[in-house]
């Protein structure tokens, strides 16, 4: 039955003419039927981790170079970009002025199509309904359905609302709902809001996809446009790694301050000390006093017979996001009912130096300090019970999550070891296995710069995290971690947090580029600083 | 339709907290505000949106406030769009300041002159909660 499909694909695709121009099309183009991967449901698999080899990130169009851009090749049919006339002399401006106005350059989502062939690589995962891209490059992710369904309405997104469809062996996507302030390079190519792209992904062998868009935009240009480029497997790139753009720029330059006492040490020598001193606290069986952890209703589960954690999940996080302890609201925090399940008494353990520093964390002057607060991503637990919701894409091999708040987690079930202990990254390194009907994910390779919550409850790079995800019934995931960090605890903690299932769609956060709140922050922590609380 | 709406947000009001970032640390407890202004433009923003109004103090000199609100996701699905906030409209907000001086409020309650509430009318709901 999949192989009559494959044959009948095969036929139709052999039968669709290529339209490209010869400079950036694939150097060759082998018998395509016959020769790529596909899923069990017979579609092409995409999945892996991809990246362009091209310099169309700089400009897209046939150039030499200038300082900070290589030349490179156009990418273009016809190498011709069709402005309008207005259109075209914003461009010629934008060139002039790219380092003061491309959006890249404060960190901003790029948009697509340019973070397809930005200079970092990237992963698809793929479903029968869903097909997620997340991005090395800030931890930005595209989920584009495949499930029939139709775009959102009234609403824009810095990356766009993607739906795809199948044309025989070809992925096109359909890419709408853009803002009007991205661009297509550096080069100060541009659009409006009325973008709209089709995007047109066939595997031409097992390790290169023919990336093809076109460009309509009636605003700025005066007839549709394509550019077409080889995505490249990156064979022997095990997984992505993290490149955040804000962060990166915060740390170099002074407005995101190193915490000596949690962010992992700089000097080697301390780093084996870090590796010794978290070894020192082993990580616990399930505390025997949790309820079991086996489902009490009925689940669905995936072909493959896991239970199926695919979808749109909200975690009813009880305030864990301004404290996991129970404790009242006060003034603008609100109050947390306590998702702390080990020790009994709800209580974290923390080390005397700890209790002090949490406190000192909760002084509005140290509002400014929660990464947080700058928009960096939550680590981990944080980003499961922060009260904004998120997506699970599950595969064979794969769990990956998705959040809203525009950064991922990757999980895989190959059993794989960690990274070196020196490679520290926001979200750690994870990697999970299925115990029975549970998910068991043990993440390690933390940086110590994240915070557990608003009110500063605290993890050092001493972190380490056993995390449960289990189908307790068809609405409910139960979750679970398990935390041991010796920097900063006497002991190993537990939380545990409902996860609960929604008939919704993700949208998008763009949150540091619309983020208002961090000036005022600052604002009170450098009159701290001058002597002066208000 | 859209009194309906009003309705569903005025029980939502009552919810407890969400934010990225602590209120506490950005806004005064000791200064709390009541504003009637006219709106001059709404930034329909994550993780917050922010409404502009105009307001005329007792010199007669007018003042553009900047009046947090809960995320933009939250009310897109609450079924609120872009075009549903006309500048010119007029609106009185209550919450607190800023500690930094700035003419900036976070919103606990948005009342239209009829008395109606708007939105969440906090700023500081659980917003992105879908509940």
């Amino acid at each position: 039955m999949i192989r009559a499909y494959v044959l009948i694909a095969g036929v139709v695709l052999a039968a669709t003419p290529v339209l490209c121009q010869a400079q950036a099309r694939p150097a060759a183009q082998p018998s395509r039927a016959t020769s790529i991967p596909r899923l069990a449901d017979g579609k092409p698999n995409l999945q892996g981790i991809w990246q362009v080899r091209n310099r169309a990130a700089y400009d897209l169009r046939d150039h030499h170079a200038h300082h900070g851009m290589p030349a490179g090749s156009s990418v273009i049919d016809g190498d011709d970009i069709p402005y309008l006339p207005a259109a075209a002399a914003t461009r010629a401006d934008n060139f002039k002025r790219r380092k003061e106005l491309d959006p890249l350059e404060k960190c901003y989502m790029p948009g697509v199509p340019r973070i397809m062939y930005m200079e970092h690589p990237f992963q698809i995962f793929q479903t029968g309904t869903h097909l997620a891209m997340t991005f090395e490059w800030s931890q930005v992710f595209r989920l584009v359905y495949t499930d029939g369904s139709r775009h959102v309405d009234g609403i824009e997104f810095w990356m766009g609302d993607s739906r795809g469809r199948w044309e025989g062996d070809t992925l096109v996507v359909d890419v709408t709902n853009h803002n009007d302030k991205t661009w297509f390079d550096m080069a100060g190519d541009f659009h409006s809001a009325d973008l709209r792209l089709v995007e047109r992904y066939t595997l031409v062998d097992a390790n290169t996809i023919d990336y093809e868009v076109t460009v309509e935009d009636p605003k700025v240009f005066a007839r549709p446009w394509k550019m077409r480029m080889p995505l490249h497997r990156q064979i022997g790139m095990k997984r992505l790694l993290e490149y955040q753009c804000q962060a990166e720029l915060e740390e170099a330059n002074g407005a995101f301050e190193r915490d000596q006492r949690t962010w992992y040490p700089d000097d080697p020598a301390r780093q084996r000390e870090a590796t010794a001193l978290a070894a020192s606290m082993a990580m616990p069986p399930r505390p025997a006093s949790l309820p079991p952890l086996t489902p009490s209703g009925q689940i669905a589960r995936r072909p493959d017979g896991k239970p199926d954690l695919q979808g749109y999940f909200q975690p009813d996080s009880g305030g864990a996001n301004y404290g996991l302890q129970r404790h009242a609201a006060d003034f603008l925090t609100p109050a947390s009912r306590g998702v702390v399940v080990d020790p009994a008494d709800g209580q974290l353990p923390m080390q005397a130096w700890a209790v002090e520093e949490r406190k000192k964390r909760e002084l509005p002057e140290r509002g400014y300090d929660d990464p947080t607060a700058h928009c960096f991503v939550a680590g981990v637990p944080r980003s499961m019970y922060t009260p904004s919701p998120y997506f699970f894409m599950q595969t064979p091999e794969y769990v990956v999550m998705l959040f809203e708040r525009m950064s991922w987690r990757i999980v895989p079930l190959d059993g794989r070891a960690h990274l070196p202990d020196h490679v520290r990254l926001w979200q750690g390194d994870s990697v999970g296995r299925w115990d029975g009907d549970t998910l068991a994910i043990e993440t390690t390779n933390l940086n110590g710069k994240t915070w557990l919550n608003e009110i500063g409850e605290i993890v050092s790079h001493a972190e380490r995290v056993t995390e449960r995800l289990v189908p307790v019934d068809a609405q409910t995931v139960r979750y679970e971690a398990t935390v041991t960090d010796p920097v900063v605890y006497t002991r190993p903690w537990t939380i545990a947090v409902p996860l609960k299932r929604e008939k919704q769609e993700l949208l998008e956060v763009a949150c540091h580029e619309d983020n208002q709140d961090l000036q005022h922050l600052k604002d009170v922590r450098d009159e701290a600083r001058r002597g002066n609380t208000r | 339709m859209r009194s309906v709406v009003v309705i569903i947000l005025g029980f939502l009001a009552t919810s407890p907290v969400i934010g990225h970032h602590s209120f506490t640390a950005e806004f005064d407890e000791t200064k709390p505000v009541k504003l009637t202004g006219t709106v001059t433009q709404m930034r329909w923003s994550n993780p917050h949106g922010w409404i502009y109004i105009d307001v005329k103090g007792a010199d007669g000199k007018v003042v553009n406030w900047a009046c947090e609100t809960g995320s933009v996701n939250g009310l897109y699905r609450r079924g609120w769009r872009k075009e549903d906030l006309l500048p010119g409209t007029v609106l009185t907000v209550e919450g607190w300041a800023a500690r930094n001086g700035s003419p900036t409020m976070n919103s606990q309650s948005l009342l239209l002159p009829d008395g109606r509430r708007l939105f969440a009318g906090t700023s500081n709901n659980r917003s992105d909660e879908a509940k």
